[in-house]
């Protein structure tokens, strides 16, 4: 019973989920040779719909990005429904569900368009590109940080 | 960068199964929800530092791998010419300006790119806005990606 609420509702500590994250891009990394980045892949797929970009066409992230909410639902199978709730994303859009949908995806935008500017995300960037001593990779994920804070004590500390 | 490639590209590269792919998204989008990392409040308490979860998560993984990666390094040499040859953005001041705009979106929307697609998979309803926001500011980018980094 304990065993099925660690593996399918309960969340880890710091130590135990950096661990997994860790170790599932090194496999990733010794099985398929690749580098492990989720932005890449959309960035890839996005390619199709976008022919003058240098970027080559692939569809086949999608497998990878496929896997992703298979693997949130597992770990929340214990008490997994569906939710519009969005912790406190609800309070910033003062209950308000379109604003919401407008803030989310304006996140998800700038979030998008950063990430491929950058040249990575927090996998490709954060995980894979530091611990390799990639110096673009270690500044940039400096700027995901201090942009998020900044963003995020002006959101929730200003208003 | 080098069209002279393209054609070995396309043959040098073996095709991951599509089972792997699955498995390996799999794999890290359950590492991710355990770690909190799709948790909305989560991410904006590591921006607001009331909860150190996500700096623990991110050092104990960039360990992991940068460890794993010299070990099997020194024992296989293919592997490492392997990890060798991934490519590296340079160093680039332009590219330090997208990792601003990431940031103020990860702090907007509490997502990275990774977590949106698990929240879908936890039920959060609310992360396909954030998704459909994600594809699309990829797909503006890369149509004006030429205007934004060097060459």
């Amino acid at each position: 019973m304990h065993l099925y609420a660690l593996l399918f509702s309960q969340t880890w500590a710091w130590w135990a989920g950096g661990l997994g994250l860790g170790l599932t891009a090194l496999a990733f990394a010794w099985f398929t040779g690749q580098k492990l980045g989720v932005s890449g892949n959309v960035e890839a797929v996005c390619a199709y719909a976008a022919p003058k970009t240098k970027v080559a066409p692939s569809w086949r992230g999608l497998w990878f990005l496929l896997g992703l909410p298979l693997g949130g639902f597992l770990a929340n199978l214990g008490h997994w429904n569906w939710t519009w709730l969005y912790g406190r994303m609800d309070g910033l859009s003062l209950g308000s569900f379109v604003l919401k949908a407008v803030l989310l995806f304006i996140g998800g935008l700038l979030v998008g368009f950063g990430a491929r500017w950058a040249g990575g995300c927090t996998s490709g960037f954060s995980l894979m590109g530091i611990s390799r001593g990639n110096w673009m990779a270690l500044l940039a994920t400096l700027g995901f940080l201090v942009s998020g804070v900044i963003t995020a004590q002006i959101l929730y500390k200003v208003f | 960068m080098a069209p002279k490639k393209k054609t070995a590209k396309k043959t040098a590269a073996p095709q991951v199964p599509a089972w792997a792919l699955i498995l390996f998204g799999t794999l890290f989008g359950y590492f991710l929800s355990k770690s909190r990392a799709t948790d909305f409040d989560t991410v904006l308490n590591m921006f607001l530092f009331t909860d150190t979860q996500l700096y623990g998560v991110i050092a104990v993984a960039v360990i992991v791998i940068a460890l794993g990666l010299f070990i099997l390094g020194r024992k296989h040499k293919a592997f490492a010419a392997q990890v060798k040859g991934w490519d590296n953005p340079p160093l680039d001041r332009k590219r330090l300006i997208g990792s601003f705009v990431f940031g103020a979106g990860w702090a907007l929307a509490g997502i990275c790119p990774g977590a949106v697609f698990t929240q879908l998979g936890e039920g959060k309803l609310s992360a396909l806005f954030a998704l459909a926001g994600l594809f699309v500011g990829v797909l503006v980018f890369l149509r004006v990606a030429p205007k934004l980094l060097k060459k």
